[in-house]
C-alpha cells in the first residue's frame, strides 16, 4: 500500500518537474551537521535532511530519495556515519552507509527504495 | 619507561627536548622516551583517530577563517563553512560499490585534507574506506532477495502495519523490534548475512589488507600529533 502510493507520488513527481538535470560538478546543499536526502537524482528537487535519526522517514520523501549526502561533523564519540534502511526502523537491508563528506548522487539499486536511518559510530 | 598517557607525553616530550637543547645536554637523548604507544583497544583507537583527524580539520578551517562551531548558523554562513569543509566542485573522490551506490566526495575540503595527512593518501584512503564501511550492506544486498529473507520481510511488514489500517506516522519502535523477532526476520537475516559476509570479506580482501595497513599508519601519525593549542581568549588571531 505504501509503496504503491510512494510510486504514484514518484510518477507525478516525474510528470511535473521533469528529469532532474543538476549537474554533478555542484556542491550538495545540505547544512552542516545534516544527513539529506532528495527526491532527485545529482542531488535536486525537494531535499529532506535531519541532524538525528529518524525510523520512518515521512511519506513524501520515503521510497521517492534518489541522492543522499552526510554533511555530519566528526568528533571523538560522535556518531557521525549514517546508515540508510529500506524498511522503517531499519527493518530490511541497509542500502549504503555515509561517512561525513560522502554522498551518493544516484545508484539504480537504492533509488526509491530508503525508509529509515539512523547515525552510528561506523558502520 | 614509557609514559602511561598521550597527552602527558604530548607536553613532556618538547619539554624535555628544550631542556636538551638549553642545556646543551646530549646525554639526555637516552632518556627520552620513544613514541607514544598505539593504544590496542578497538575504542579508544578510534577515539584516537576521531581527535586527531578533528584536530586537523579545526587547524584546515581556522586556516581558511571558518570555524566549526555548534552554534546556528545564518545560512551563508552555513554554506561557507560546508564549501570549506566538505569541498566544492567536481567529486574528485568516487567508489563504485557492488550493491550499485557511487559514493562520491570532494577532494578540496578540510575533511579531505585532513584525511590526507592522516592516512597518508587521501585516494587510497577513500576507496578502501568506502568499501569496508558497506561491506555489510553488500552482503545485505546479496541475500535480499533470498526467498526466506524475503518471505520474513513480507511477514515483518505485515505485523509492523498490519493491511486495512492507515500508516501509523510514528509507530513504535519497540513494535517493529517484537515484529522482527517474532516474524523470525532477525534469525533470518543473522544466519543470512553470517554466511554473506564470509563471502564478501573473502572477495574484499585486498582492500581489507590496505585497509589495515593505512590504518595503523594513520594511529602512528595521530599518537605524535601535537597537543591542540588552546583556543585564543578574546578575539581570532587577525
Amino acid at each position: 500500500m505504501k509503496r504503491l502510493l510512494a510510486t504514484t507520488a514518484a510518477a507525478l513527481l516525474t510528470l511535473t518537474t521533469g528529469l532532474a538535470v543538476a549537474g554533478s560538478a555542484t556542491a550538495a546543499d545540505c547544512p552542516s551537521g545534516h544527513f539529506c536526502v532528495w527526491q532527485e537524482a545529482n542531488f535536486g528537487g525537494q531535499r529532506a535532511n535531519w541532524s538525528g535519526d529518524d525510523g520512518w522517514w515521512e511519506s513524501w520523501i520515503s521510497d521517492t530519495d534518489s541522492s543522499w549526502a552526510n554533511h555530519g561533523i566528526s568528533g571523538p564519540g560522535i556518531k557521525d556515519h549514517v546508515r540508510v534502511y529500506e524498511s522503517a526502523w531499519q527493518g530490511g537491508s541497509m542500502t549504503v552507509c555515509l561517512a561525513p563528506g560522502q554522498e551518493v548522487g544516484y545508484n539504480g539499486a537504492a533509488n526509491d527504495r530508503g525508509d529509515s536511518h539512523i547515525w552510528a559510530t561506523g558502520c | 619507561m614509557s609514559l602511561s598517557t598521550a597527552p602527558l607525553a604530548r607536553r613532556v616530550l618538547p619539554a624535555a627536548v628544550a631542556l636538551a637543547l638549553l642545556t646543551g645536554c646530549a646525554s639526555i637523548r637516552s632518556d627520552l622516551p620513544g613514541p607514544p604507544a598505539v593504544p590496542t583497544a578497538r575504542a579508544a583507537q578510534d577515539a584516537l583517530l576521531r581527535t586527531a583527524e578533528r584536530r586537523l580539520v579545526d587547524d584546515c578551517l581556522t586556516g581558511r577563517g571558518v570555524r566549526a562551531t555548534a552554534e546556528p548558523r545564518a545560512p551563508a554562513e552555513d554554506r561557507a563553512l560546508q564549501a570549506a569543509l566538505f569541498g566544492t566542485g567536481p567529486r574528485e573522490l568516487s567508489v563504485t560499490l557492488a550493491t550499485g551506490a557511487t559514493v562520491t566526495a570532494h577532494s578540496d575540503g578540510c575533511l579531505a585534507a585532513a584525511r590526507d595527512r592522516l592516512y597518508g593518501d587521501q585516494r587510497s584512503w577513500f576507496r578502501v574506506q568506502v568499501v569496508v564501511d558497506n561491506l555489510r550492506a553488500e552482503a545485505q544486498a546479496r541475500y535480499r532477495d533470498d526467498p526466506a529473507h524475503r518471505a520474513a520481510l513480507a511477514r515483518w511488514t505485515t505485523c509492523v502495519a498490519p493491511p486495512g489500517r492507515p500508516r501509523p506516522e510514528h509507530p513504535d519502535p519497540g513494535e517493529a523490534a517484537r515484529c522482527a523477532r517474532e516474524t523470525g526476520l532477525d534469525e533470518t537475516r543473522a544466519r543470512l548475512e553470517r554466511a554473506e559476509l564470509t563471502e564478501v570479506r573473502a572477495l574484499h580482501h585486498e582492500e581489507l589488507a590496505t585497509y589495515r595497513q593505512l590504518r595503523d599508519r594513520a594511529l602512528r601519525r595521530a599518537v605524535l600529533l601535537p597537543a591542540p593549542t588552546p583556543p585564543p581568549k578574546g578575539n581570532a588571531p587577525s
